[in-house]
């Protein structure tokens, strides 16, 4: 082969080499400029001005419904849970309410006990001019204190009352 | 042991009010009429045992009375543990109106089953026999009861049957002390009250 036969051929080597040494380079410089770009989104965070409602749910003997299911339902979408997860250590479920209306806050354990909260949320709550609407609205479903001893006697009262007009029945 | 509204699926349901609803039948049909106030008594303490909480370790629960009142009553249980279920889902919130068959069933069946099973060893004269059938009453009675509410959540969902099994096994501590509650109760009633220990059947 001769000198001048080589000359193109090598020139087309040199070329392909370098054509492709720049786009390594640039793919590198590409890569360096943006971190992660080609995998995954960027995160962060912040803490977040809207208000949230915190519910603390509890059995009757006083513990705590700590670690179980819970799912919020907004009033706008009552059959798919608005949020989804598990209560706290102390039975606590916190969520960001952003519809006015009854929303409602499930909690099941996993032998047969659920706790169905109802929490009004009004329009002053949301746009925060009130302090306290929603905790003070939501009630307890287990009654406590002097409503539970009379809610007992009213039961014991009742079923006594029953046997008394059984026998009045039988005496007629 | 009380089952809350929203667990159980439709066919669970209607067999719970089957159940309930054949049981409540046969112990007014059983049941003498000067008994009732005999009843009413045994319902109140059950309807009032939901408060009494037993702290067992970290966890607390409260007493149910099962055995008891299978041994006082017999098939008599079925209407009594009704009417106090009825009450305790209205004025307490726990459970609830349309799982009131499934919650009779749970509680009221291994009642009747103790008062059948142990019944006739309780009214024994032998002091041992007795104690020890009183707290076997008591004792598998809770059992019974949880593998029964177990029961009603696998039939419901497939997916709690492991549930099942750890409803049974969380429910031994509290057995032993309703065992334990059943065994002073029928000692406690064979001294001062024996006539009580001899059901409320029509004879």
């Amino acid at each position: 082969m001769t000198k001048s036969r080589m000359a193109p051929l090598c020139a087309g080597i040199i070329g392909l080499f370098s054509s492709t040494g720049l786009a390594v380079t640039a793919s590198l410089l590409l890569a360096l400029a943006m971190p992660g770009a080609a995998t995954a989104h960027g995160v962060g965070y912040r803490i977040s001005s809207k208000r949230a409602v915190t519910l603390e749910f509890y059995y009757s003997t006083g513990e705590t419904m700590a670690y179980l299911e819970a799912k919020a339902y907004s009033p706008a979408d009552e059959k798919n849970a608005f949020q989804s997860g598990r209560t706290d250590e102390f039975g606590r479920v916190s969520f960001v309410p952003d519809f006015e209306g009854e929303w409602r806050v499930v909690v099941k354990d996993e032998e047969g006990h659920m706790a169905d909260a109802v929490v009004p949320v009004t329009s002053e709550f949301l746009s925060g001019v009130s302090e306290n609407g929603v905790s003070a609205a939501v009630q307890s479903g287990f009654p406590q204190g002097v409503d539970l001893v009379l809610r007992a006697l009213l039961g014991v009262s009742a079923l006594f009352n029953i046997a008394v007009l059984a026998r009045l029945r039988k005496c007629i | 042991m009380h089952i809350s509204e929203g667990f159980l699926s439709a066919p669970a349901l209607a067999a719970g009010w089957t159940v309930a609803g054949a049981g409540v039948a046969w112990g007014l049909k059983k049941m003498d009429a000067e008994e009732v106030v005999k009843v009413s008594m045994a319902s109140s303490v059950f309807f009032l045992a939901s408060l009494v909480n037993v702290k067992l370790g970290p966890s607390a629960t409260h007493l149910s009375l099962i055995g008891p009142m299978g041994l006082l009553l017999g098939w008599a249980s079925f209407p009594a543990i009704f009417t106090a279920l009825l009450l305790q889902a209205v004025l307490f919130q726990f459970g609830g109106l349309l799982v009131l068959g499934a919650n009779t069933a749970s509680m009221a069946t291994p009642a009747v089953c103790a008062y059948l099973i142990f019944g006739r060893a309780v009214r024994s004269q032998n002091l041992n026999l007795s104690a020890a059938a009183a707290f076997a009453a008591g004792f598998l009675s809770v059992l019974a009861s949880a593998l029964l509410v177990g029961s009603w959540l696998s039939i419901s969902d497939p997916d709690m049957a492991l549930t099942a099994k750890s409803i049974f096994v969380a429910h031994v501590p509290i057995a032993a002390v309703e065992g334990a509650a059943a065994l002073f109760i029928t000692l406690f009633l064979k001294r001062a009250f024996p006539d009580m220990l001899m059901g409320v059947d029509r004879r």
